[in-house]
């Protein structure tokens, strides 16, 4: 028998903890998504709007789905693209359960000119969850984004969608899924885009390779193959790598002969200057386009990513690998300068996107997840902006870990970085790695009205809540996420 | 609430020792990878689709640190409060704030290496607490039947 004050306790610490479980459930209940929409998000607060103007104008609206490419022109580049879930052979390697287009992983490469149509005709044959077709670093109209939920609905077996932009501008580019992407994209739903300049490059190059890099199932591969390649070139012949980085994390790009950064996601680099004893690093979704000169006898290896690279020379001859340099390459002092095209001293609106990490709940999901300024998804800011203003955007990571940042239909300028401005060619990228305690300062022109996602491209990480937009003034979408259509873009 | 008190401080010593465990299987596991020519880098490690043998010591090493541990170590203190043994929560005081800064050592040992080698030690510190924590709850148990001579001996 327990004494009274013994009783007394117990029962209080019943009452306690009935109180904390009904609060822990309450707490809990209210995390649940449910079916939602990207317009309820943010609250509106985010930004700061310099020039004061909170005008007329905004009553007329437009949907997403209307925000497309001319629908007159004829196409100068068509397309079928069928998404298979199959076994995927990987020469050299062992095979993997993933997703296929048109029967390979990676897909087959879309090559264009600038200022081509394009049209692909993506067709779902087997992807259960459904799967959609996003243009990763190409400036699309809003309509091709490729995001289930907020652009489209995901594509259910046995559906099609027909994506259509103009490729605008020249240079490397991928397509992957936006639908339940930390799956499909690590299981090859992915392609690479090379879009041709209409006149020759200031870069001047005479081959042109593309290295897709991806992981299959633990399998370091170089455009889907467990091998290594060789570019044949004559002594002297400048090649164009277009490296691609389709993984999860940073890849590093090196050589023992000098190389030189020809672009960063799909923008040429302006007076690029030989690298040497440095490795350059490319974001997971980034691009690097590397050109490498044949040497006058044998050839050049050129390192990319950490387990495969590529011989460029004579055929004949072999070239021995080389130690990955301990220096990197930093793109915010390397090339000349040049005009901006814009003037980012006067931004129209000024936003943070300050990267935490805190234990939490994301929809009923307990687990240590990623914060956008101080906040756990969904209440994480949105950042409204209205067509033509200067964007300036402060970037912090202070999270332990690096973070791939990735703008939709936009590229963003690199202003500084921890305070330090950019003096070398402008640094144009979509993808953006931000490592821990790194500030950058980046600035964009809204030119292309939409709602545009701007997250992490080490995708689980956009699973646990490191993903924000930038919502156009006036333009809404009829999609939702999480509903009967079953849209999940993460 | 002894037998449960005394349980958990060894399910606590019990974890330690899968910790060491866990983690020197997966190094031996990633010694043996890249002999084989593997290549570790952060596309590998972002993909969560690594194969080599010991691989798995790493998702243990960080839900058993991560999760099974400071869940026991938090049960056992409150565990302490329901058992009439002097000192029962002060040991399992002293083991949650041990275990509680092996966690903050674990997740800074990427931002500062050398914090591994703390890292390492403490886990002795934990299991030895641990392990006290048990057998002494246990030993005030046996002598808590003879009422009087209880308090003599749980010093
Ligand atoms: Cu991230």
């Amino acid at each position: 028998m327990p004494s009274r004050p013994d009783l007394v306790r117990r029962v209080a610490a019943g009452v306690a903890l009935t109180g904390a479980l009904g609060l822990g459930a309450l707490g809990w209940g209210s995390t649940l998504l449910g079916e939602y929409s990207v317009m309820d998000m943010g609250g509106g607060q985010a930004g700061h709007v310099h020039n004061g103007a909170t005008g007329p104008g905004a009553a007329s609206t437009v949907s997403v789905t209307g925000l497309i490419a001319d629908p007159l022109r004829a196409p100068d580049v068509r397309i079928e693209l069928v998404a298979r879930c199959q076994t995927i052979d990987i020469p050299g390697g062992r095979p993997v359960e993933g997703y296929t287009v048109n029967g390979t992983s990676p897909g087959p490469t879309i090559r264009a000119r600038q200022g081509d149509l394009v049209e692909a005709v993506f067709v779902n044959e087997s992807v259960a969850a459904g799967a959609t077709l996003h243009w990763h670093g190409v400036d699309v109209p809003n309509e091709a984004d490729g995001v289930a939920g907020i652009t489209q609905d995901a594509v259910p077996v046995g559906g099609r969608h027909v994506y259509r932009f103009t490729a605008d501008d020249a240079g490397t580019y991928w397509y992957h899924s936006h639908q339940v992407s930390h799956e499909q994209v690590g299981g090859g739903l992915l392609g690479a885009v090379v879009i041709d300049p209409a006149a020759p490059p200031s870069n001047q190059h005479d081959a042109d390779a593309v290295a897709l890099l991806h992981v299959y199932g633990g399998q370091h591969t170089l455009n889907g193959r467990v091998q290594d390649e060789h570019v044949p070139a004559g002594p002297g012949t400048a090649v164009r790598v277009r490296v691609i980085n389709t993984d999860q994390g940073t890849a590093a790009v090196w050589s023992a002969a000098p190389i030189r950064v020809a672009a960063t996601d799909g923008h040429d680099v302006n007076g690029p200057a030989a690298v040497e004893g440095r490795k350059v690093l490319i974001p997971a979704g980034g691009r690097l386009d590397v050109t490498v000169q044949a040497p006058a006898h044998g050839s050049a290896r050129l390192h990319v990513g950490g387990a495969r690279s590529i011989t460029i020379g004579d055929p004949g001859s072999g070239a021995p690998p080389s130690r990955q340099p301990s220096d990197t390459l930093d793109l915010l002092a390397y090339g000349e300068p040049a005009p901006l095209g814009f003037d980012p001293q006067s931004p129209d609106r000024t936003f943070d996107y300050v990267i935490g990490r805190r234990l939490g709940l994301i929809d009923g999901r307990p687990g240590n997840f990623w914060t956008i300024n101080g906040q756990l998804f969904p209440d994480v800011p949105m950042f409204h902006v209205r067509q033509g203003d200067v964007v300036h955007m402060r970037i912090v990571n202070e999270s332990g870990e690096v973070h791939p940042m990735h703008l939709h239909g936009h590229h963003v300028v690199v202003l500084s970085r921890d305070g330090i401005p950019a003096s070398g060619s402008p640094w144009w990228v979509d993808s953006l790695d931000v490592h821990p305690g790194e500030t950058y300062e980046i600035a964009f022109v809204a030119d292309n009205p939409g709602i545009w996602s701007d997250h992490c491209h080490t995708l689980p990480h956009a699973v646990d809540g490191l993903v924000a937009h930038v919502m156009y003034e006036g333009v809404t979408t009829p999609f939702t996420i999480n509903g009967g259509a079953g849209n999940q873009p993460e | 609430m002894r037998r449960t008190y005394s349980a958990f401080a060894w399910i606590i010593a019990g974890g330690v020792v899968v910790q060491a465990a866990s983690i020197a299987f997966a190094l031996g596991g990633i010694g043996r990878y890249v002999q084989d020519g593997g290549v570790i880098d952060k596309a590998l490690v972002e993909s969560r689709q690594a194969t080599f043998t010991g691989d798995l010591g790493f998702p243990i090493h960080g839900i058993v640190g991560g999760m099974v541990i400071p869940l026991a170590a938090v049960a056992l203190l409150i565990i302490a409060f329901f058992v009439k043994a002097r000192g029962a929560r002060k040991w399992a005081g002293i083991v949650l704030a041990l275990v509680a800064l092996q966690i903050t050592l674990g997740y800074s040992i990427v931002d500062m290496p050398y914090l591994g080698l703390v890292h390492g030690a403490n886990a002795l510190a934990v299991l030895l607490a641990s392990v006290y924590a048990a057998r002494r709850i246990r030993r005030s148990a046996t002598a808590g039947a003879e009422k009087t001579a209880a308090d003599a001996i749980a010093t």
